[in-house]
């Protein structure tokens, strides 16, 4: 399907041509191009329209090519609102796919989906480069499979899914869980101390919290190596559909022509699969389940197979992925599981006992956690902390019914360890700072596992469970404890 | 999402089952209270006759000398507890009541600066202390309901021989016996008491006149001595009982409860398998009708 928008190849005859708009439903502009001029598939067409004193500014719209539908006819989706659009307009066909600047220039650069800046005028810019927004997954001979492990500094996320350097993490959870305020966290943490170049893209998420982030790199100074890309949720279905494939062709000019390591952020990959739906019912394609695009695997995998790590270049990914009404089967979330290296599943059940970030320990899962990869340690670790958690749950039901005091001495044990374990897998984030007003922290691996390893054999049983609540290291526990021991001596 | 209906049909049904289990247990348990009462009030005649028998014989002979009378006893420092738990589980809060009773008057004791020494009746307080890595000195389990009396004996026997020996290594110089008192059929508390040495209030010949007169052959010292052993034996076995019927009395209301809270869960899964099943049923409507529209509606705007 890209190779029609090989920036290299020849452009079709097409170029230039005219035609006029033959029917508007919402975002859905059917055109008649005249008989032999008819504009390639994902060719960007533009639509001039003018300023009529009925308060619209004169402005371009620019279409995408969806579909062609015979007699000349060319049905194209709209990146913008169609407001203004009239019968009979002109439509231009620039006779290429959408493309967007790309280079060094990106840098400190917000651009909406057609790659104009948003934070600067375009004269500020000094474009040299434009890369076409489709374009090919590196081929299958050319890619790497990294097994480095990538330290975020985040307990439950080191422990019990290791993010692999140069892999693809997804970050999964239902309506308020705190989805975006990890993916915060992590540009926080990680693109602050990364060497190479960022790149955000804001698919159909709230504006507001785009701009808290530009606002936030801009302080920090991180937006200097930060390339971001925003769609958010005021924007028409095609932008949606579009704005990550943008920004991934950004972050794809680093790592193939610069040669960087490249971090990726995408909050959020549902946003992309909605916007799908939205446009494929609007081409009139036939629903699927659940009222998804009949390509729904198709197009994700479209998306996610570019993005990946080539030999010696990596581009390390997070995207968030909404999962509606907590239900993990539906297909948007499951089509994506499949592309991914680490998942991480929040649970709103622990999000409700207050315990953040709030990551379900025994449903997160890394393709590094392996004694091949990690170690035989943290592996062990990992595997006796959710043995615990595991068989607290099974518990529950029978401490529901019976109450606590039933349970054979082991299994009392195993209770009381898997308390301290849930709390102790919460963290002071640098985010949650303004309400917390506790400084975030950074707990190196070697301590985490330390600190799980201890409690899993029972050295901090006489440590009382609220000192293991938001902390950082197993040092930090040892602090509250004996600050707690003061305020009850005192 | 039919994964989902499927996780909480199997939840009602392991809640079911064991809410059969529960409802069982309780009408058991409530059944054998009323036989445990009257067992332990069975035993009442033959304790208040000892106990006539020890104050007559102490109230003729001011000056007798028996070693589980001596408040002075101290030889090893060591102070055995003889505790009485349940055997199985499911009996509420019985057990740890009198564990933590026990903890208590161990810590007390070691306070004082002497050993306590743990006598264990029920596998529930053994497993405690075998699993705290603190073995305790004997442990009788497991035990039959109607064998109580000859346990009694038993455990009154091993005592006894503990109190009197001159072994330092098993010597003990008291004897506290911690149990649940059984007070009514919803009562019934923890307790722990001090055995031996004894204190007979009646020493003081004030109250002699209340007891005839009495010639004790040989004398009064071997009759007492014959008299104190059997009095330990028939008071620990009027304790089993007590604690038998506690501990039926305490299942009976465990049961009751966790019954109840079985209702609960099953209510609750219930509640969620069947929004689970409306909200597939729901989906499934929306999906073929939505698929009939587009149908319909492609044949009219496809070219």
């Amino acid at each position: 399907m890209t190779t029609t928008t090989d920036p290299q190849a020849p452009v079709a005859e097409a170029t230039g041509a005219t035609g006029r708009v033959a029917r508007v439903t919402g975002a859905v502009i059917d055109i008649e191009f005249p008989p032999g001029n008819i504009p390639e598939l994902y060719n960007a067409l533009t639509i001039e329209i003018e300023d009529t004193g009925s308060g619209l500014e004169a402005s371009t719209l620019t279409l995408e090519t969806a579909q062609h539908l015979g007699d000349g006819m060319v049905r194209g989706i709209a990146l913008k609102p169609t407001d203004g659009v009239v019968r009979g307009q002109a439509v231009t066909d620039t006779g290429a796919a959408i493309s967007v600047p790309v280079g060094d220039v990106t840098l400190g650069t917000v651009f909406d989906v057609t790659g104009m800046p948003q934070n600067k005028s375009l004269d500020q810019l000094e474009i040299t480069e434009r890369w076409p927004i489709h374009r090919q997954a590196p081929s299958f001979d050319q890619l790497e499979s990294s097994t480095v492990m990538f330290e975020t500094g985040i307990k439950s996320i080191d422990l019990l899914t290791p993010y692999v350097q140069g892999g693809k993490i997804g970050l999964f959870g239902g309506a308020g869980v705190g989805k975006t305020v990890l993916i915060q966290e992590m540009i926080y943490r990680v693109a602050n101390n990364h060497d190479g170049v960022s790149v955000f893209a804001g698919v159909g998420e709230r504006t507001r919290e785009g701009w808290d982030l530009i606002e936030e790199m801009t302080e920090s100074g991180v937006i200097e190596k930060t390339a971001l890309v925003f769609g958010q949720m005021d924007e028409p279905p095609g932008t949606r559909l579009r704005v990550a494939l943008s920004a991934l062709t950004m972050a794809e000019y680093f790592r193939d022509e610069q040669a960087q390591d490249v971090l990726l952020f995408i909050d959020n990959i549902f946003r992309f699969t909605q916007a799908g739906q939205e446009v494929s019912t609007l081409l009139g394609r036939m629903p699927s389940a659940v009222g998804y695009q009949p390509n729904l695997a198709d197009e994700m995998g479209m998306l996610q197979e570019r993005i990946t790590s080539t030999r010696g270049h990596s581009i390390t990914s997070m995207q968030a992925i909404y999962v509606p009404a907590d239900d993990y089967t539906d297909p948007a979330p499951a089509t994506t599981f499949a592309h991914l290296d680490a998942t991480t599943e929040l649970s709103r059940e622990i999000a409700s006992r207050g315990l953040y970030p709030a990551i379900d320990p025994l449903t997160s899962t890394s393709r590094i956690l392996d004694p091949r990869y990690v170690g035989e340690e943290h592996y062990q670790t990992a595997v006796q902390v959710r043995q615990i958690l595991q068989r607290n749950k099974e518990l529950q039901d029978i401490i529901a019914m019976l109450g606590v005091d039933e349970l054979s001495e082991e299994d009392k044990v195993t209770v009381s360890r898997a308390r301290r374990i849930q709390q102790f897998l919460s963290q002071n984030t640098h985010l949650a700072k303004q309400f917390t007003g506790v400084d975030g922290s950074d707990v190196p691996l070697k301590d985490t596992i330390e600190g799980f390893k201890g409690i899993c054999e029972g050295e901090f049983d006489h440590i009382t469970e609220q000192a293991f609540f938001n902390v950082g290291g197993i040092d930090m526990v040892l602090e509250n404890q004996h600050r707690i021991d003061k305020e009850l001596g005192a | 999402m039919g994964a989902q209906q499927r996780v909480y049909k199997q939840r009602i049904r392991s809640a079911q089952g064991m809410k059969k289990i529960f409802k069982a247990k309780e009408m058991v348990a409530a059944s054998r209270i009323a036989k445990a009462h009257a067992r332990v009030e069975a035993t009442t005649p033959y304790a208040e006759a000892l106990t006539r028998a020890i104050g007559s014989v102490a109230a003729h002979s001011h000056e007798i000398a028996h070693p589980f009378l001596d408040s002075e006893r101290k030889q090893t420092g060591r102070a055995g507890i003889l505790l009485v738990t349940a055997d199985r589980g499911m009996t509420g809060p019985y057990s740890h009541n009198v564990i933590r009773e026990a903890e208590q008057l161990a810590n007390t004791l070691r306070d004082e600066g002497k050993e306590p020494v743990m006598y264990v009746v029920g596998r529930k307080g053994d497993a405690y202390y075998r699993f705290r890595n603190r073995e305790p000195q004997r442990s009788w389990t497991p035990y039959k309901e109607h064998e109580l009396p000859a346990l009694g004996r038993e455990i009154a026997a091993a005592v006894t021989e503990d109190l009197v020996t001159e072994d330092p290594a098993a010597h003990l110089d008291e004897l506290y016996v911690v149990s649940t008192r059984f007070e009514n059929r919803f009562v019934q508390s923890a307790r722990s008491v001090r055995m031996v040495p004894m204190g007979l209030g009646t020493v003081d010949g004030e109250n002699a006149a209340t007891y005839p007169l009495y010639e004790f052959v040989p004398d009064a010292e071997s009759v007492i001595a014959e008299l104190l052993p059997r009095y330990v034996e028939s008071r620990i076995i009027n304790i089993l009982l007590q604690a038998m019927a506690s501990e039926h009395a305490s299942t009976q209301r465990a049961m009751k409860t966790a019954t109840d809270n079985a209702e609960t869960q099953i209510n609750k899964f219930t509640r969620l398998a069947n929004s689970a099943r409306q909200a597939e049923i729901t989906q499934e409507i929306t999906e073929i009708v939505g698929g009939a529209d587009a149908l319909s509606g492609s044949g009219r705007t496809e070219r």
